[in-house]
């Protein structure tokens, strides 16, 4: 990878790219072969990049392709939330950010599916819903009653688990 | 009193003024761990490798004095080259930068697409297969003895292209049992590989158009 491109276009947007890499893996291996991925894949896709989007749109696109489509089996294994009751076991929280409350938060992330991991975290990021909408590749109707839905089993997560550590 | 998760969130990032990039380097020697790029490498590898074994085959086959059985083989071989070189070429157009709907759906259908190419030539390939290595089997000196014993102690009066009834009805029943499992034996092996990616995507895709309609 030509160096001033990683420097120029992919480093300014990391944080992006780290963001969405840590809601997909468990552990910092995982974690760092799928931001190694995710920049090779901006790499390669570079002269795909069209002005219909902006950059920081084109680079959540491939995050969220390349997480959801990477084989790297996880050792935790497919504990996700598919369904609107949380499991019993709590995936590991690799404690992977300085602050506490975000370590909290990614690990409420890690038990939701994939597709409302990749919702969640572009709301978080304060992407509108139409633009949530045009990277997922969804309706924007249904964005908003999809995070209603979303942020109501993280609040239930993490005041359960709050309850269990008091 | 738990705080809403946009403000854990907004709060929580302050905090982590910079998030450390991971050390990137040396790409281009990097294995990729994409799944795409995984078939279009084990595609691009399945090029070289029929193209060595059929290579391979011709010149072995010559050396034992099958030569024809070897250009069968290289004949039959010909086909998995040109369809490997195709569903390669379809792959490159699946960009990454797509929205994850139409991505996961292109990446579906060329998937889908491309193994039942795959089998729909494994079908026809293994028996063709079998059938070349059993006649060669037959008309090899060895096989004309072993033959010869078998009509010795099963005697026969009804023979067809020359061989005792029994064997030919061997051969086609074998021909067809390979026939048909050559479709389930394909997709066991690749199954066997990324049969849980293709699970995962399966569900990706249900969530997703759930989350379409």
């Amino acid at each position: 990878m030509g160096s001033d491109f990683y420097q120029m276009s992919i480093l300014p947007f990391a944080g992006i790219i780290i963001k969405i890499c840590r809601a997909y893996t468990n552990s910092n291996e995982d974690f760092e072969d799928y931001y190694q991925e995710v920049c090779l894949q901006i790499w390669r896709s570079k002269d795909n990049f069209n002005d219909d989007a902006s950059w920081s749109t084109w680079v959540y696109r491939i995050s969220l392709n390349v997480c959801l489509t990477q084989l790297k089996r996880s050792k935790n294994g497919d504990k996700k939330l598919v369904s609107d009751t949380l499991p019993e076991e709590a995936i590991d929280d690799s404690k992977a950010f300085v602050s506490a409350e975000i370590n909290q938060l990614y690990d409420a992330i890690k038990h939701l599916s994939e597709i409302d991991r990749a919702v969640i975290l572009l709301y978080l990021e304060e992407k509108s819903y139409s633009d949530i909408a045009d990277i997922i590749g969804s309706n924007t109707n249904n964005i908003g009653v999809r995070i209603k839905r979303i942020k109501d089993r993280l609040n239930k997560y993490i005041k359960q688990q709050g309850q269990e550590h008091d | 009193m738990t705080k809403p998760i946009e403000t854990m969130w907004k709060d929580g990032f302050d905090k982590e003024a910079n998030l450390s990039a991971p050390q990137v380097n040396d790409f281009y020697n990097r294995e990729s761990q994409n799944i795409v790029d995984k078939l279009q490498n084990m595609f691009a590898m399945n090029i070289k490798a029929i193209i060595i074994g059929a290579g391979i085959m011709l010149i072995m086959m010559t050396l034992i004095g099958a030569p024809f059985l070897g250009l069968y083989i290289c004949a039959l071989l010909c086909p998995l080259v040109i369809i490997a070189k195709k569903e390669l070429n379809k792959s490159v157009n699946l960009s990454k930068g797509q929205n994850s709907y139409d991505y996961l759906m292109s990446f579906d259908r060329w998937l889908k697409g491309s193994i039942e190419t795959y089998s729909r030539y494994y079908r026809v390939f293994y028996p063709l297969f079998f059938i070349g290595m059993a006649t060669q089997a037959i008309v090899s000196k060895a096989g004309g003895k072993i033959i010869a014993l078998f009509v010795e102690k099963f005697p026969t009066e009804i023979f067809i292209l020359g061989q005792p009834y029994y064997l030919i009805v061997a051969v086609t029943l074998l021909t067809l049992i390979i026939s048909l499992s050559a479709d389930a034996l394909y997709r066991l092996d690749l199954n066997i590989v990324y049969g849980r990616q293709f699970k995962k995507l399966e569900q990706l895709i249900t969530d997703m158009k759930e989350l379409r309609t």
